[in-house]
C-alpha cells in the first residue's frame, strides 16, 4: 500500500507531485513509487528520528517574542520537495539573468543612472527608496561584485508557472536550514535519496568561499576573510557559525574589528590582524556609527570609508536594498530589457504601486481581494491578507496607504502550489502549501544557482505563510538529475 | 585567534571541568555520609566551602539547615548559584554555541544532549530515584565530551585555550578541596574524635585519586601522605603540580616564551614562577603545621592573577 494512497490535491491549486486526478505527474512517477514504499508507520518513525536529530544538533533560530532568547528548531518535514530536470533548467536559466540585471541596475544607480535618464523606470521612485544610499556614489566594489548571494523567493501558480514573488539581495538567511536538510535526509531516507537521482548540493559552503575570496582587494590566496555576525542572540546565529565552520573562517563580532588607517584589523590573541572580506551577515545600517546611525553602540567605526576606499570587500555590498525593494520589483523585467536586452525569463506577479494614483485607486477599492505589503518589511511582517481580513484591519490598511502611499504596493493572493506533507498529529499525508528561495552565490568570474533551495511549508491546514516566525516548516528540496 | 573566541574557549574548559568537579565531589560525600560517625554539618559544610557558597547559603537558610538533601539541591540545581551543575553546564553550553565554528560536531552534540537532558524532566526524574546513576552520567558526559575533544579537534590554539582554562580549573579545585578537608580532618583530631582513614579516602575519591595513590604509597594512608601526593604527585592528572605545569604547557604553545613581541607575557612569567615553586616543594615540608594550607592559598591566588594577566592580556579586557 502506498504512503499516498489517500493523497487527494486540492481543487484549483497545483499540486508538484500529483495531477489533478491524484495520478503521480509523469515525470515523478518514479520519485513517488520510491517515496511511498514506505509506510505511516515508517514515516512516523523517520520524521521523529529527523526532528530528535535536529534538536540535538542545535539546529536552531532564536525567537525575538521572547525576550529571553530562547531557541526553537526550525519545523522539518520529512517528505521532500522535488522539482523536475527540465523546470530546474528553466529555473536556473531565468536566475542567473535576473541576477545578472539587478547587479548592472545597482551598477547604474551607484554610477551614471542611465536606467533613470533614459526614463525606463521613475527616478524619484528609485531615489526616493529608504534604502538607496546616496553617499555611495561613485563607490565601485572591490572586485565588481555587488550581489554575492541572492536569494530568489518564488512561488507556483495554479497552471504550474514559476513566478518571483520578491527578491533579498542584503543578506538573505536559511541557506543552512537546506544543507542541514540534506544531511538529515541523508540519514533518515539514504535509500530513497539515492534512487530518487538527486543533484547534491553539499558544494555550496565551497562555492561561497571561493567567491568571497575572489573579491578580496589582495591576492586570494593570502587573503583573510571572516564572517560578520550580530552575536548569538541573533535569530540567524545558528546560521552564521554554521557557514563559518563549513567555509573554515572565522566568525567575528564587530567589537572584535577596528579600523587603523582604511584598513580593517580583528584583535587576536597574537595582536592585530588585517581583514580582507568581512562576508556580513549584520543589516547595513549598524555596520557604521560613523555612517548611519551615531547612537548606535555597535558596528565598526569606519568601516565604510575603509570600503570606500577599496581596502575591504563587504559582501553583500551596502546599498543593495535600492534594488530590492518592493517598490522597484514591478520594474525588474524593465531592467532585464534595458541592460540585457533581451525578454525576462522568470514570470513575476501583478503587483500595484500605491505612490501611482490609478494603482492606489484600484488598491483601495479591492482591499479585500488583496496582499498589501509594506515595501521595506520582511518575515511576513506589515502585511494585509485582504481574502482573510477584517473589515477593521481593512481600515487601518486604508489608514497607512493615504498616509504613505510609497510604503504600500499590493498584489492579487496567488494560489501557491502544494506538495504531500507529513502530518505529525493525523499520522497521514495531506496538501500544503509552499515556496522556494533558491540562492545564487556570484564570484567575479560568474554567477552559480545552487540546485534547488530553500522549499518553505505552510504546515497549518489552509495556511499561505511560510515563515518560520508563523507556523512555517521547511523540506529538503530536490532537484532531479538530467537523464544522460 | 580572536581575542573574544579565546575567552570562550578559555571558560568552556572551565565550566566543563566545574560541572564535573562538582558531581564528583557531591557523590563521594553521599558515600561518606553513609559511613557514619560524622554529623550532617561535618559532611556537607566542606562542600559548601569547596565551591564558595558558604556564605550565600548560610544567609538562604541558616546553619540548621546544612543537611544532605538541600546542599544536594542547592549545588546541583539552584538557579542563583553560580556554580551549581545545572549553571555549570548552561554556562559550558553557551560558551560553546559561542565558538560553534570551532569545535566539533561530536563535541557540540554531546555538549547540547546533556544540556538538553538537564533542562527537561529526565534529569530530575534521575536525580530523584536514582542519584548515583545521575551524578554518574553529569561525570561521564563531561568525560566523554573531554575525551572528544582531544580526539576530534585540530590540536591548535583553540584547544590549547579550552585545555588551559580546565587546567586552571582542575588545579583550583583539587587544591580547594584538599584545602577545606585538611582543615575539617585536622579539627577532628584535635576534638579527639575517632579519625577513620575514610577520611582521607573519600578525599583521593573526590579528586578521582583513589587507586593512583594507593600504586604510589602501597596502602598506607595518613594525612600527610595524601596531601604531599594531591599536591606534589608529578605524574597525576589532578595533582597541583601536574595541572599548573599542563597549564604551562599549554599557555607555552599560544604564546611561546621567546615570542617576545607577542602579548601574553605576563601571565606565562607569573605561571612559569608558579610551576618552579611548586617543583621546589617537598613532602617533608608540607608536613609542617600550617605548610599545606599555606601553599594552597598561594596557589589558588596566583592562578586568580593569572587568570587575572591572560583576560588583560590575551582576551583584550581592560
Amino acid at each position: 500500500v502506498s504512503l499516498f494512497q489517500q493523497y487527494r490535491p486540492l481543487r484549483d491549486t497545483y499540486d508538484e507531485l500529483f495531477t489533478g486526478e491524484a495520478r503521480p505527474r509523469p515525470e515523478f512517477e518514479h520519485t513517488v513509487e520510491v517515496l511511498g514504499a514506505s509506510t505511516s508507520a515508517e514515516c512516523a518513525f523517520n520524521q521523529g528520528l529527523a526532528e530528535k536529530a535536529l534538536f540535538n544538533q542545535g539546529v536552531t533560530f532564536s525567537v525575538y517574542s521572547d525576550n529571553r532568547g530562547s531557541e526553537k528548531i526550525f519545523p522539518y518535514c520529512v517528505l521532500p520537495r522535488v522539482i523536475s530536470a527540465k523546470d530546474w533548467d528553466h529555473l536556473d536559466r531565468g536566475l542567473h539573468q535576473r541576477v545578472r540585471a539587478l547587479g548592472m541596475f545597482l551598477d547604474d544607480i551607484y554610477g551614471d543612472q542611465r536606467i533613470l535618464k533614459e526614463k525606463r523606470i521613475p527616478a524619484d521612485l528609485v531615489l526616493g527608496a529608504k534604502n538607496y544610499l546616496p553617499l555611495l556614489n561613485g563607490v565601485k566594489p572591490p572586485g565588481g561584485v555587488r550581489i554575492h548571494v541572492a536569494g530568489i523567493d518564488l512561488i507556483r501558480d495554479p497552471q504550474g508557472t514559476f513566478r518571483v514573488l520578491e527578491d533579498n539581495l542584503r543578506t538573505p538567511s536559511g541557506v543552512s536550514y537546506v544543507l542541514e536538510n540534506r544531511l538529515i535526509t541523508k540519514r533518515v531516507l539514504p535509500r530513497v535519496l539515492d534512487r530518487a537521482r538527486v543533484q547534491p548540493i553539499d558544494h555550496y559552503p565551497t562555492r561561497l568561499a571561493e567567491a568571497l575570496a575572489s573579491v578580496s582587494p589582495a591576492d586570494p590566496a593570502s587573503s583573510s576573510v571572516v564572517v560578520l555576525t550580530p552575536g548569538s542572540y541573533n535569530s540567524a546565529y545558528f546560521e552564521h557559525s554554521y557557514l563559518a565552520r563549513q567555509m573554515g573562517i572565522e566568525l567575528v563580532e564587530a567589537p572584535d574589528l577596528f579600523v587603523d588607517g582604511d584598513e580593517v584589523f580583528v584583535r587576536t590573541t597574537r595582536g592585530p590582524r588585517r581583514v580582507h572580506v568581512i562576508y556580513r551577515r549584520t543589516d547595513e545600517t549598524f555596520l557604521d556609527p560613523e555612517v548611519f546611525r551615531p547612537d548606535s553602540l555597535l558596528g565598526v567605526r569606519g568601516i565604510m570609508k575603509s570600503y570606500a576606499a577599496g581596502k575591504v570587500a563587504l559582501c553583500n555590498a551596502p546599498g543593495n536594498g535600492v534594488a530590492d525593494d518592493k517598490a522597484i520589483y514591478p520594474f525588474v523585467p524593465e531592467m532585464i530589457r534595458f541592460y540585457l536586452s533581451s525578454e525576462p525569463i522568470l514570470e513575476q506577479v501583478e503587483t500595484f504601486l500605491c505612490m501611482r494614483d490609478d494603482h492606489r485607486r484600484y488598491v483601495l477599492e479591492h482591499l479585500g481581494d488583496l496582499v498589501v505589503k509594506a515595501v521595506d518589511e520582511a518575515g511576513g511582517y506589515g502585511m494585509l491578507m485582504g481574502p482573510q481580513s477584517t473589515a477593521a484591519e481593512r481600515d487601518d490598511f486604508k489608514k497607512k496607504i493615504l498616509a504613505e502611499p510609497r510604503r504600500y504596493i499590493a498584489q492579487g493572493r496567488v494560489e501557491l502550489s502544494t506538495t504531500p506533507t507529513w502530518i505529525g498529529d493525523k499520522e497521514v499525508v495531506e496538501p500544503r502549501r509552499i515556496d522556494l528561495r533558491p540562492y545564487i552565490v556570484t564570484s567575479r568570474q560568474g554567477s552559480w544557482v545552487m540546485p534547488g533551495g530553500l522549499t518553505r511549508v505552510a504546515l497549518v491546514e489552509g495556511s499561505y505563510v511560510v515563515n518560520s516566525s508563523q507556523g512555517g516548516g521547511s523540506k529538503d528540496t530536490w532537484v532531479q538529475k538530467a537523464r544522460s | 585567534m580572536i581575542s573574544r573566541v579565546a575567552d570562550y574557549c578559555f571558560w568552556f574548559g572551565r565550566y566543563l571541568e566545574r560541572a564535573e568537579s562538582t558531581a564528583r565531589v557531591l557523590t563521594v560525600t553521599r558515600a561518606l555520609a553513609l559511613d557514619g560517625n560524622l554529623t550532617p554539618e561535618q559532611c556537607w559544610l566542606p562542600v559548601l566551602i569547596t565551591s564558595g557558597n558558604e556564605p550565600v547559603y548560610l544567609e538562604k537558610y541558616g546553619k540548621e539547615a546544612v543537611e544532605d538533601e538541600r546542599v544536594q539541591e542547592f549545588s546541583t540545581w539552584e538557579e542563583t548559584n553560580l556554580s551549581s551543575i545545572r549553571r555549570s553546564i548552561a554556562g559550558a553550553r553557551e560558551n560553546a554555541r559561542s565558538i560553534r565554528e570551532l569545535i566539533s560536531l561530536e563535541v557540540w552534540v554531546n555538549i547540547n544532549e546533556l544540556h538538553n537532558w538537564m533542562r527537561h524532566s529526565g534529569a530530575r526524574t534521575e536525580y530523584n530515584h536514582h542519584r548515583y546513576d545521575f551524578y554518574r552520567r553529569v561525570r561521564e558526559s563531561i568525560q566523554l565530551i573531554l575525551g572528544l575533544l582531544r580526539g576530534t579537534m585540530l590540536h591548535d590554539t583553540p584547544l590549547d585555550f579550552i585545555w588551559f582554562g580546565l587546567l586552571l580549573e582542575r588545579s583550583n579545585q583539587t587544591a580547594r578541596i584538599l584545602d577545606v578537608q585538611h582543615h575539617m580532618t585536622n579539627m577532628l583530631v584535635s576534638t579527639h574524635q575517632v579519625l577513620d582513614t575514610s577520611l582521607w579516602l573519600s578525599l583521593l575519591r573526590a579528586c578521582s585519586g583513589f587507586e593512583p595513590f594507593m600504586k604510589r604509597s602501597r596502602g598506607r594512608v595518613s594525612g600527610d601522605a595524601v596531601a604531599a601526593f594531591l599536591i606534589l604527585e608529578p605524574h597525576f592528572p589532578r595533582s597541583v603540580t601536574y595541572c599548573v605545569h599542563s597549564a604551562l604547557d599549554s599557555l607555552s604553545k599560544i604564546r611561546p616564551p621567546a615570542a617576545h613581541e607577542l602579548p601574553g607575557g605576563r601571565a606565562l612569567e607569573r605561571l612559569h614562577v608558579l610551576d618552579s615553586w611548586l617543583k621546589a616543594q617537598t613532602p617533608q615540608g608540607l608536613a609542617a603545621p600550617g605548610a599545606v594550607h599555606e601553599v594552597l592559598t598561594h596557589v589558588v591566588d596566583e592562578t586568580q592573577q593569572i587568570c587575572g594577566d591572560v583576560a588583560q592580556e590575551l582576551f583584550g579586557y581592560s
